[in-house]
Order: C-alpha cells, then sequence, then structure tokens
C-alpha cells in the first residue's frame, strides 16, 4: 500500500514542499530512500526504524520504498522523521481511518521515539500557510516560534506515540494558542545611552544616522567608548513592527539561533570578529547555503570593530548588500536570497597608534604609515558611509559634572518623530529612510536654496570633497533638518552635514 | 631656450662629466671660464684630476660637442629649463651660499625666480594642528612671495597646499626633475609643476641620495629671504634648514609647540636660540615691512560670533566645551563651527578640537 505525506524542506527563507510517499508491499525485506536525499536524510533510516520499535508499533518486513517529490531538489537534514515515519505507519495499515491528507509534518525522530525541535521551522510555517495548508504537527520544541502564527491550526507534539494517538482519534492533542507579538516582551538591552558618559559628538552622530538610517564610522583612540556607543544603537531605532520581527525571526530560525522567546523582539547587534572570512560575512556553506552576519543583522546594526583589520575581500563583499539590502549566494546546493539590510556601524582608529590628533599624547606614525592604514578601508566603502565621526577622549573635569547623560529612551523619542515625517514623505513609494534616496529623491525632497548650495560649493572647495560626498552630505542635512522638524534644509543644516565627513578631511 | 657657449660648457661639465663638486669648482678656477674649460679639457683635466679618481676623460671635442648637444636637446624635448649663474634670472641670493649650485635645473613658471622668496618648512611627522596653520600661513605668505619648500608629505605638502592656488610655489627637489620622491607625490608634482616651478641642482635623471637632503636644504635656505619651520623634532632634517638660513644672515621664524611634544621640540629649541616665534602670516609679514591684504572675510551669524569669542578667548578647545561656553546645543555648535571652518575663522586640529586663526 502505498501513503503520501507532506513535508517542508527550506531554500533560503523559502518552504518547499516536498512530498514523502512510501510503499510497503511484499518481496525480500528492504529498506530504501529515493529522490536525492543527503547523508542527514538517509539517516533517518535507523532513526524512524528504532522511534516505531519502541514506541510500541511494528515496523513492516516487507519491501519499503521511500520517495522524496520532486526529486530534483537536495533535501537535507533530519527534519523529514516524522513525516517518513508517519507515512510507514500509514502504508503499513496502523493508522486505520487516520485522516493525513491535509496536515503537514515537521519533526527530527529520537530513538525512543521523542521528537526534537529542528531549524527553520517558522519560514516553514510561513510558506506553508501561503501554500494553503492549515494543519502541522510540530515539535513541542518549536512550540515557541511557531505561536506567532495565527489562522493555522498548529498541533505540538512531544513524542511519535502522541502523534499516532492524535491521528487515530484517541487521545488528541491541544492546539497552539496564537500569542500577541508584544515588543518588550523581550528583555531589556543592557546598554542604554545613559551610561555613556560624554562624548555628545558622537552621540549626536549616532541619533542622526539612526534617523536617518545612515550607516556610521566612528574614528578614535582605543578606549574611548566606540563599541560601547555601538551597542546602545539598538535601543534607539524604532520598535520592531510584527512583520519585522518575523522576517528577522526566520532568519534567526534558519541559523538555529531562536533563543527561550521564539521571535525575536530587538533588533540584533552583530560583531563578526576581524577575522570573519567573507562566507561567514555574506553567509554561503559547504552543502546548504547559511546566512551570514549581514543576514543576521538584517533589520539591526552589524558592527565592524577595528575596521581596517577585516579583510579587503570581506569588506568590499559588503558593498552590494550595503546598496540592496539583500545578499544571493549561488552555491552547488542551488541560489538563495537573504534579506540583508543592516546598518553598518564601524570604528578604527585615526592611525596604527591611536595618538594622530590626540590632544595629550604624540603620534608616532609616519606620514606612509597612516596612509597605508586608511588605504586599508577602499573608497567605494568609505562613500557608503554617510557620517564619519571622531570619538575622542575629552577631558571631564572642564565640564560641568551635574550634566546628566540623557537616556536611550528619550533619544529614541526625537528618532521616532524623525522617522514619521519620513514615513509622510515616501508614502507610496518602496523607501522609508533618507539614506536609501537616489538622485532622483534628492532632488525631490532636497531642494537647496541659493545661500546652502553656496555653502556646498565653499566646502568643496576648502574641504576637498569628492563629487560622491555631495549626494551624502545632503541626505544627511536633509535628515538634520528632520530633526530639527523643518520643512527645508537651512544652512546650519549643511554646515553640521559637512562636519561629518571628517574622514575626507583627514586624508 | 637658447644657451649661451659659457652655460652650454657649464651644462656639460656637471651633467655629462662623472665630476664631484669640489673637483668642478677646482677644474673651474684653473681654467678661469667654462669655455676655456671645455676647449682644452684634456689639459686642465689632467693637471687637476688625479689618475685614479672619477672623471678623467680623454674625449676628443667632438665628442664633447656631441655630448653637450644631445643632452641640450633632452632637456629641450623633457621641457625641463637650465640655470646657471650666467643667466640673467639665476637668483642673487644664491650666490652668497657655498657653494652656489653652478646649475639649477627648472620645469614650470620660471619668472617665479625673480619673485621674493620665503621658505615655509616641516618635518614629515606634522602635527595636524600645525598642518592646517601652516596652509593658512602659506596662503597668506605666498600674496606676496612665492613659497619656497620640498616635497616630503607633513610640513612640506601643508606649505605646497597653501600656495599652490595662487601658483606663487618653488619646490627644491632632492633628485632629478622626472624622478618622484615620495613616489604617492607623482601627481602633485605635476600639480606644481603647471602651476608652480620645480628646481632641482641634479640631472634629470639622478635618484635621490641620503645627502642630497642636505645640499638641497642648503638651496631652500639660499633662495629664500627667511625660513619658516612648522614642526621639527630634536634631530630633524629640516632644523639643518634653519641652520642654514642662520648661517646665511636669512630670518629664521618657527611655531610654538607643546612642552614636551616630540615633534615639535626642535622648533622650540630654535625658539630659544633666538628664532621669532611666529603664530600667524601677519608675524612674518610684519618683519619685512608688508602688510597682509585685508582677505575678504564673510559676514557671520550671531551664534558663529559667539562661537568665535568663544574659541578666541579660550585657544583650541573641544567642540562641547565651546558650546558649553558658547551656552548653545551641542549640535549647534558643530555647525557654528563648521561654517567658521569653512570661512576660515577657525581650524579644525583633530580629536574634536577647533582654534580661532
Amino acid at each position: 500500500m502505498i501513503a503520501k505525506i507532506t513535508c517542508y524542506t527550506l531554500s533560503g527563507l523559502e518552504g518547499v514542499p516536498v512530498e514523502v510517499e512510501t510503499d510497503v508491499n511484499k518481496g525480500i525485506p528492504a529498506y530504501e530512500m529515493v529522490g536525492l536525499p543527503d547523508t542527514a536524510v538517509k539517516e533517518s533510516k535507523e532513526r524512524v526504524r528504532s522511534a516505531i520499535k519502541n514506541s510500541g508499533m511494528l515496523f513492516p518486513m516487507h519491501k519499503i520504498t521511500v520517495n522524496f517529490a520532486p526529486a530534483d531538489i537536495k533535501k537535507e537534514g533530519a527534519i523529514f522523521d516524522l513525516a517518513i515515519a508517519v507515512s510507514l505507519l500509514k502504508a503499513s495499515e496502523q493508522l486505520v481511518g487516520a485522516d493525513v491528507r491535509d496536515t503537514v509534518f515537521l519533526g527530527e525522530l529520537a530513538l525512543d521515539g521523542s521528537l526534537r525541535p529542528v531549524n527553520g521551522l517558522l519560514p516553514i510555517l510561513i510558506s506553508a500557510k501561503g501554500h494553503g495548508y492549515r494543519k502541522f504537527i510540530i515539535p513541542a520544541g518549536n512550540a515557541r516560534e511557531a505561536r506567532f502564527l495565527g489562522g493555522a491550526e498548529i498541533y505540538p507534539a512531544d513524542s511519535l506515540i502522541q502523534v499516532v494517538r492524535q491521528l487515530i482519534g484517541a487521545q488528541p492533542l491541544e492546539a497552539l494558542e496564537t500569542a500577541e507579538f508584544a515588543v518588550h516582551a523581550g528583555k531589556r538591552s543592557s546598554a542604554d545611552l545613559s551610561f555613556v558618559r560624554g562624548q555628545p559628538m558622537a552621540r549626536r552622530a549616532l541619533e542622526i544616522a539612526v534617523s536617518g538610517g545612515h550607516n556610521l564610522l566612528m574614528v578614535g583612540p582605543p578606549g574611548t567608548g566606540k563599541t560601547m556607543l555601538a551597542r546602545c544603537l539598538p535601543t534607539v531605532m524604532p520598535d520592531l513592527t510584527f512583520e519585522e520581527a518575523l522576517e528577522i525571526t526566520k532568519i534567526h530560525s534558519v541559523a538555529g539561533m531562536l533563543g527561550e522567546e521564539g521571535i525575536i523582539t530587538e533588533r540584533p547587534f552583530r560583531t563578526p570578529h576581524h577575522t570573519a572570512t567573507t562566507v561567514s560575512m555574506c553567509g554561503g556553506g559547504n552543502r546548504s547555503v547559511h546566512p551570514g552576519e549581514i543576514s543576521l543583522a538584517h533589520g539591526g546594526v552589524l558592527f565592524l570593530d577595528e575596521l581596517p583589520e577585516y579583510k579587503r575581500s570581506t569588506l568590499e563583499a559588503l558593498r552590494q548588500p550595503l546598496e540592496d539590502g539583500v545578499i544571493t549566494i549561488a552555491r552547488s546546493a542551488g541560489v538563495v536570497t537573504y534579506p540583508a539590510r543592516f546598518m553598518l556601524c564601524a570604528s578604527m582608529n585615526p592611525c596604527p597608534c591611536g595618538n594622530y590628533g590626540s590632544a595629550n599624547l604624540t603620534c608616532t606614525c609616519s606620514p606612509a604609515e597612516i596612509r597605508r592604514y586608511r588605504a586599508k578601508v577602499s573608497g567605494p566603502l568609505l562613500d557608503r558611509i554617510d557620517l564619519q565621526v571622531e570619538v575622542d577622549a575629552v577631558a571631564y573635569d572642564d565640564l560641568s559634572s551635574e550634566a546628566r547623560a540623557e537616556s536611550s529612551a528619550s533619544v529614541k523619542e526625537r528618532v521616532d518623530d524623525a522617522r514619521k515625517i519620513q514615513r509622510n514623505r515616501f508614502e507610496g513609494s518602496a523607501l522609508t529612510v533618507n539614506a536609501e534616496m537616489g538622485e532622483r529623491e534628492i532632488r525631490g525632497f532636497c531642494k537647496l536654496n541659493a545661500e546652502c548650495d553656496a555653502i556646498l560649493r565653499a566646502a568643496f572647495e576648502k574641504m576637498k570633497l569628492s563629487a560622491r560626498a555631495r549626494a551624502r552630505i545632503i541626505k544627511v542635512a536633509r535628515t538634520i533638518a528632520d530633526l530639527d522638524a523643518s520643512e527645508n534644509i537651512q544652512p546650519k543644516h549643511v554646515y553640521e552635514a559637512v562636519s561629518y565627513r571628517i574622514y575626507d578631511k583627514l586624508g | 631656450m637658447e644657451y649661451s657657449s659659457a652655460e652650454r660648457a657649464l651644462l656639460w661639465l656637471c651633467a655629462c662629466t662623472d665630476t664631484e663638486e669640489r673637483t668642478r669648482a677646482a677644474l673651474l678656477r684653473a681654467a678661469g671660464d667654462p669655455e676655456r674649460l671645455f676647449r682644452d679639457w684634456e689639459k686642465f683635466s689632467s693637471a687637476v684630476i688625479k689618475s685614479g679618481e672619477k672623471g678623467v676623460y680623454n674625449s676628443s671635442r667632438a665628442a664633447r660637442e656631441r655630448q653637450a648637444d644631445d643632452f641640450l636637446c633632452e632637456l629641450r624635448n623633457k621641457g625641463y629649463f637650465a640655470v646657471t649663474p650666467l643667466s640673467d634670472d639665476y637668483p642673487e641670493s644664491l650666490r652668497a651660499i657655498s657653494p652656489p649650485p653652478l646649475v639649477l635645473y627648472g620645469s614650470g613658471n620660471r619668472a617665479l625666480l625673480k619673485e621674493r622668496k620665503f621658505c615655509i618648512v616641516g618635518s614629515r611627522i606634522t602635527p595636524p594642528w600645525a598642518e592646517k596653520q601652516g596652509r593658512i600661513v602659506s596662503e597668506k605668505i605666498s600674496e606676496r612671495f612665492a613659497v619656497v619648500t620640498g616635497l616630503a608629505e607633513g610640513g612640506d605638502s601643508a606649505a605646497i597646499e597653501g600656495a599652490l592656488p595662487r601658483g606663487k610655489l618653488i619646490c627644491v627637489l632632492p633628485n632629478g626633475l622626472d624622478q618622484c620622491y615620495p613616489a604617492g607625490h607623482a601627481s602633485l608634482k605635476k600639480k606644481i609643476e603647471g602651476a608652480g616651478l620645480l628646481l632641482s641642482e641634479y640631472p634629470p635623471a639622478v635618484a635621490l641620495k641620503k645627502y642630497h637632503f642636505h645640499a638641497r636644504n642648503r638651496i631652500l635656505a639660499g633662495l629664500s629671504e627667511g625660513v619658516l619651520v612648522l614642526s621639527a623634532g630634536v634631530r630633524s632634517g629640516t632644523l639643518i634648514t634653519a641652520d642654514f638660513a642662520a648661517e646665511y644672515g636669512r630670518d629664521v621664524f618657527a611655531f610654538p609647540h607643546n612642552l614636551g611634544a616630540s615633534q615639535g621640540a626642535g622648533c622650540n629649541e630654535l625658539i630659544k636660540k633666538g628664532a621669532y616665534l611666529c603664530t600667524c602670516a601677519e608675524d612674518i609679514l610684519s618683519c619685512y615691512g608688508l602688510e597682509c591684504a585685508a582677505s575678504v572675510r564673510e559676514a557671520l551669524t550671531p551664534s558663529e560670533e559667539r562661537v568665535l569669542n568663544v574659541l578666541r578667548e579660550g585657544g583650541e578647545l573641544h567642540a562641547a566645551l565651546v558650546a558649553e561656553r558658547a551656552g548653545m546645543q551641542v549640535f549647534e555648535a558643530i555647525a557654528a563651527l563648521s561654517s567658521l571652518e569653512i570661512k576660515n575663522y577657525a581650524v579644525k586640529s583633530g580629536g574634536n578640537r577647533y582654534a580661532a586663526v
């Protein structure tokens, strides 16, 4: 007899339906699997055999053929275990009267018949729901991420025997209750701007960067709080919407990095070490294609500490995703596209010894050394970083001591206001923040009056800015004007925007 | 460019023979004038040059003529000119130094040789503030003088950047004109050739030698009425230029530096020995009875005025401090400072600190 069970596999963030067909027939006892299964799938033979036996059911001593359809895509992982077991039981007529047609079975089996959680369950559920499936049986360990999917019957099960009892109607499983998405469900971040002492310039740059979605470079000697500042970035970014959270959760689910909550409620903050390879940064892998750091930072911050220490090729690989917001990776296993819309925050020393431009310490680097150090970061990459700010060790005795640092929450209020202005501006287009504006939008939304134009011209002559810097300055000026709730860009906004191109001036 | 036969003889002596400076002087003394030396080379060279030393040539007159013609042709093809003490526009001030260069090869605006000249130099490791102030001083000095400097990074580059827009810039190289050191300054060199003047006492193809810097520095000082040292460590080569200047009776100016800052110890030492302390271009110009043309400055807004006053009172200040003392938000102060910088009222000196000019 033949049984057909629906299961799913992943291609990037997309779930792809896989039909598990099992034929149990008379003949010399054998157990074959066909349809492009990888090693982990082939190994499920033994897991399924043990799980069935240890659940107190019969493993048929017949000729068994398991086929995965469609046969042309590679199947990987242990997610098919439950579907194979159920189809085997169905084909060997041990599930009399059970209706398995419209149900999707997902999960890995342990030898004792219990169900283990799998990676990437949420994106599969979302895709399957889109394909019209409404009933799912999943491992209880995945229940936390699955509960955010509304409009579906989801049955978490602990073991194969529970699934069997549900199917034959002996002991129905309890359907999962849908949870409401709440941003503050998670723990509060340990970083907060109120812990950052001083650094008024950097704080301001940070606020502008987040408001307009600009990338940020902090230049300063070691130990001046660059990392601390960067960690505060997610705390001033706007709250995640449910759609954003779901998207981020999908990526983390595929990477097997979901925590206790089952859904990501905070914007990610990723700090890959500077020894990171291009593959770990952008995604890829030997057989399957894993999301890289830039995809894990989707919707959040990618922080590159000590930017010039990263491999040149790795940094150059960031250019395309910085522009497009997605990364497409081609491997023998197939072509996969992951979202990668992140805010890039980088930090670096002004020179190899770190003291260039310092008030009290002497820089011992020769001009050639400084040039070599800075040349490690290519111009095209720097061109994609709108804001460049110096972070310095300031002597606080000079500043009034009771000046209390502002908390992230109050900065965030201003950011939210500026974002609202931008949302209204870009209504009806695909853009969300100023940083995404192209040449056409700049011409439309960033009109400069004659005075501002003259300032820009003077700044260009004085600072020898590159032509590409012009658009960046105008976009930043637009964001500063938004923070100021000003309809038009005013001279003071342009002046301030110009001051955030220090790298052009340092060089 | 036509050369007299005496000039041609000098050029041949300097470019086509392997003689040293000292030997050349001895040969010229013996012969009395370059033309005679060229004509009767066999006689004078065998008398002056000891056998076994470099530069003994048993060349025929015809071969010498050919060598000289070839060399002049090469100069012409490369667009270079040569100035000798026999030329009208050989800088008078150079005759006072010892030894005066017998030939100066040049490329660019030859008329600059007749301008008044002032030398601005700094070590390669020059603190950012000194570079910026140096640029501003150089810019103002170039209104009245041709600025003389080298082609190195750091202080020299600051002087170049200041003077290049007016084109009143003379760079003296320690190597042949078609060489470039540092190599990264090739495009800068081309710009100077276009707008200003490049000089060298070495024939075009001569590569850089360490001791050339010392010889070059004597020309820097010799050409100029005064020397401003932007930065110098205690053992900096820049001090050699200052020493030459003092020896030739030129005025020496130096930027004051923080105590303990190693890149400025040489400058402070110069001031201690009696060099003029220089904080702005007016310090130099007034020394020569000149006035700086009142630069047309743009009007300031009230908040910019306020910030500028704070800077003038406080010296070099951190932007956050400026904001506090001016009683404004940090971002307002940033905008005002940025505007002052663009309008040339202030300079940024790294680490978010600013100073009034």
